[in-house]
């Protein structure tokens, strides 16, 4: 047993950590995050390459040969920093889903153009809010709720109704009847709204199997307890350091019991929700079962880094009520985090079944 | 990175399996009540059989007749006879106490009180709370006076756990009052029985016996039963605080499991585990645990590999605590109106163990090192927020 990374895991980390610092600073992710449609384009770029999007991609198909335990502790730096961008949905969910479920031809057309930062593949596979169904011509009707990043997108991958069963089709965004339209969030997610008025499909559009699918959402389920587990470590960095420097009545607040068990309580909760998140991605990476490990870590973080967002907040006092200042964004972060990939009901169910319970 | 156990601990940790299948727990005659801290009841007869299994002395180095096997045999042992519900009771004392007479042990410890640890004969109590220290320890008043080649303490503990049932006591003494506050304490180990010493039981609000104040009224005892040296045994006591923290903590992850395992078991065999509300407060409470083992298992890794420890074994001791409050609460709620059904009464459910655990969940966030002390400790030491202001 080794809580430790790797020499390589920690390289992957500190430059990660270096390049966001430097490319990445809190103005410009506030920026973005406040523009309803604001994508970092020459951030997405940089990360293309430092190889970021192609680390689950094999080296053969323009990728980086990465595991699922690099991409975690990659996008809980990007939490951290309040990177902008469809990293998750598109290099992890989508990625998943083509290396899984492609064929040979769109793994090739596709593959080593997302590794490569030249294109985005946005998602639609949540039951909630998705009435699409393949109707008996063999076209799509309906709506998908929530796709982050639509606008930017190149191609959708959507779930929809074909009869008893669900399937997956693979669309370009420009095939006529597919419109786009925002949802404006509280967060800094970039959410549409995909409608589907009759659009044609074909063999070729569509993408197998039912099980890689659930395993392309837990992949996701992952990255987005990463990204609210770092997101969650700085909140704690910047309320300890605004506890210790914030004086009042002649002492720094965080001299005061009240505000040191609170700042106690912030420090469980994120080591608390990394331990789970580490040991279920090194499980999956390791290709053991993690059948309990990925919904046990999404619910429990859900609830521990939203706690610690709000425990933030107390401390803040005033200040952090502020626009300007960072800590409503990464409490917002958390909040769409949680909710992606499975919500917390929807995980612990999960949990539920895999620890015996009978419904 | 990496978190599954190696061969080498799984073999072991199958190999303690075994040996519980092959002895009943039935078959070993309780002692002392279990208070629920995961190590179950205190039982002479099961620490006899760990010590002929050679478990007790396993790690010990070989000078001293152990076999110098790596820590994580130890946890591998507190894991499986946790989640079997054993009665290892006073084990964590009794491997904290030989860690310490064997870093800084005189030559008549070693000789006497050693090869009855490794039998599982020798168990200890912890002399140090009193009426008026507890969390502020060092406001203790018990002294040891030197007399030649004696010393004679005097003084009044309160809250030592099985002190009636085992054999020595960890007396921490005051040896100076001329010292600065951390200075002028020392540690003895006093043979149960000693002249001058009287145990007297606490019942508790369980109704059973697991605390003991002890009067002590000029024992007399050899200088080479000082654990350390003169003066020195604040320094000791709280490096035995930090790991006690730890090691008398590791086991409640595995045993609040197996509570949780019969939790779910009754909630399928009643059909209360189809109410969605219900089924989703123990999923949480399984993700809880798991979180809460991997907070030992870092803090194990940091003792293994001797990295500075500054809150880990805090955070995790006060997190155990209070999630062991938090099942014993959800599983009163499973049980309904049978949930305060004692253990022994006419339709008792669960053996009466969920209130039970109930009751004595109360006493863990107090016992050693308050939830709130613990939380000030996490914050001062772990994220270097200023102390308060300490009244001379």
């Amino acid at each position: 047993m080794d809580f430790r990374p790797s020499s390589a895991q920690h390289l992957l980390v500190s430059t990660a950590r270096e390049v966001l610092r430097k490319e990445c600073p809190p103005e410009r992710a506030q920026q973005i995050a406040l523009d309803p449609r604001g994508f970092d384009a020459s951030l997405w770029r940089r990360m293309a390459e430092l190889g970021w999007q192609g680390l689950l991609i094999p080296g053969d198909l323009g990728g980086s040969d990465g595991s699922l335990l690099d991409v975690i502790l990659l996008v809980e730096e990007m939490g951290r920093a309040g990177a902008p961008g469809p990293f998750v949905p598109s290099a992890v969910v989508a990625t998943s889903l083509l290396l899984g479920a492609g064929s040979a031809d769109q793994k090739k057309r596709l593959l080593p153009a997302l590794a490569a930062g030249e294109r985005v593949v946005a998602v639609a596979l949540g039951d909630t809010g998705n009435s699409l169904e393949l109707d008996a011509r063999g076209r799509l009707n309906g709506r998908a709720l929530f796709v982050e990043a639509a606008h930017i997108a190149d191609s959708l991958i959507v779930a929809a109704r074909a009869g008893s069963e669900r399937q997956l089709f693979l669309l370009p965004v420009d095939r006529r009847g597919i419109t786009r339209a925002p949802l404006e969030s509280i967060g800094p997610e970039k959410a549409f709204a995909v409608t589907c008025d009759a659009v044609v499909v074909g063999a070729e559009d569509r993408l197998d199997s039912a099980m890689t699918w659930r395993e392309a959402l837990k992949a996701g389920a992952l990255a987005r307890t990463a990204e609210m587990v770092g997101a969650a470590q700085r909140i704690l960095e910047l309320t300890v350091e605004h506890a210790k420097t914030r004086v009042q009545g002649g002492r720094p607040i965080g001299g005061h019991q009240a505000i040191q068990h609170a700042c106690a309580d912030l420090v469980r909760d994120v080591d608390t929700s990394r331990g789970l998140l580490y040991t279920a991605a090194w499980k999956a990476s390791e290709g053991l079962g993690a059948a309990a490990d990925i919904p046990m870590a999404k619910a429990y973080a859900s609830e521990a880094c939203l706690t610690v967002a709000r425990r933030g907040h107390q401390i803040f006092g005033a200040i952090g009520y502020c626009e300007e200042h960072p800590l409503h964004l990464l409490h917002k972060r958390i909040l769409a985090a949680s909710l992606d990939c499975g919500d917390v009901a929807a995980h612990l169910e999960d949990v539920a079944h895999a620890i015996g319970l009978r419904a | 990175m990496e978190f599954g156990f190696s061969a080498a601990e799984q073999a072991f940790a199958e190999e303690v399996r075994a040996f519980l299948r092959e002895h009943p727990l039935e078959q070993f005659p309780l002692d002392g009540m279990d208070a629920g801290y995961g190590s179950g009841a205190h039982s002479r007869a099961f620490m006899r059989a760990l010590g002929e299994r050679g478990w007790i002395s396993m790690c010990w180095p070989e000078a001293f007749g152990g076999h110098a096997r790596p820590m994580f045999f130890k946890l591998v042992l507190f894991e499986e006879l946790a989640l079997a519900g054993a009665p290892f009771g006073p084990l964590a004392g009794s491997w904290q106490t030989a860690d310490a007479i064997i870093e800084y042990g005189s030559e008549r410890l070693r000789r006497d009180v050693l090869p009855a640890v490794a039998r599982g004969e020798a168990t200890f109590w912890q002399g140090y709370s009193e009426p008026d220290a507890g969390s502020d320890l060092l406001a203790l008043k018990t002294e040891a006076r030197r007399d030649g080649d004696h010393y004679v303490i005097r003084g009044h503990k309160i809250w030592s756990s099985h002190a009636g049932i085992a054999t020595h006591g960890l007396v921490f003494t005051r040896t100076s009052r001329e010292a600065r506050r951390s200075r002028g304490f020392s540690m003895f180990v006093v043979p149960n029985g000693t002249p001058g010493m009287d145990i007297r039981p606490i019942r508790s609000l369980t109704g059973g016996v697991y605390h003991y104040e002890v009067f002590l009224d000029d024992v007399r005892v050899p200088a080479a039963l000082r654990l350390g040296a003169e003066g020195e045994g604040f320094q000791a006591l709280l490096n035995g605080l930090d790991s006690d923290r730890f090691w008398g903590r590791f086991y409640k992850a595995p045993a609040l499991e197996r509570v949780l395992r019969r939790l779910i078991d009754h909630a399928n065999a009643t059909g209360a585990a189809k109410d969605a509300g219900l089924r989703r407060r123990l999923a949480a409470m399984a993700a809880e645990l798991a979180a809460l083992r991997l907070l030992f298992y870092r803090a194990a890794c940091l003792l293994r590999d001797g990295a500075p420890i500054t809150y880990e074994t805090a955070v995790a001791k006060v997190y155990a605590d209070e999630s062991g409050q938090k099942l014993a609460r959800l599983g009163m709620d499973l049980l309904g109106p049978w949930a305060p059904l004692r253990p022994g009464s006419h339709e008792a459910q669960l053996d009466g163990d969920i209130s039970h655990a109930y009751l004595t969940s109360l006493g863990h966030t107090i016992a050693g090192g308050t939830a709130e002390i613990l939380r000030t400790t996490v914050a001062v030491r772990g994220l270097g927020l200023p102390a308060e202001p300490r009244k001379a």
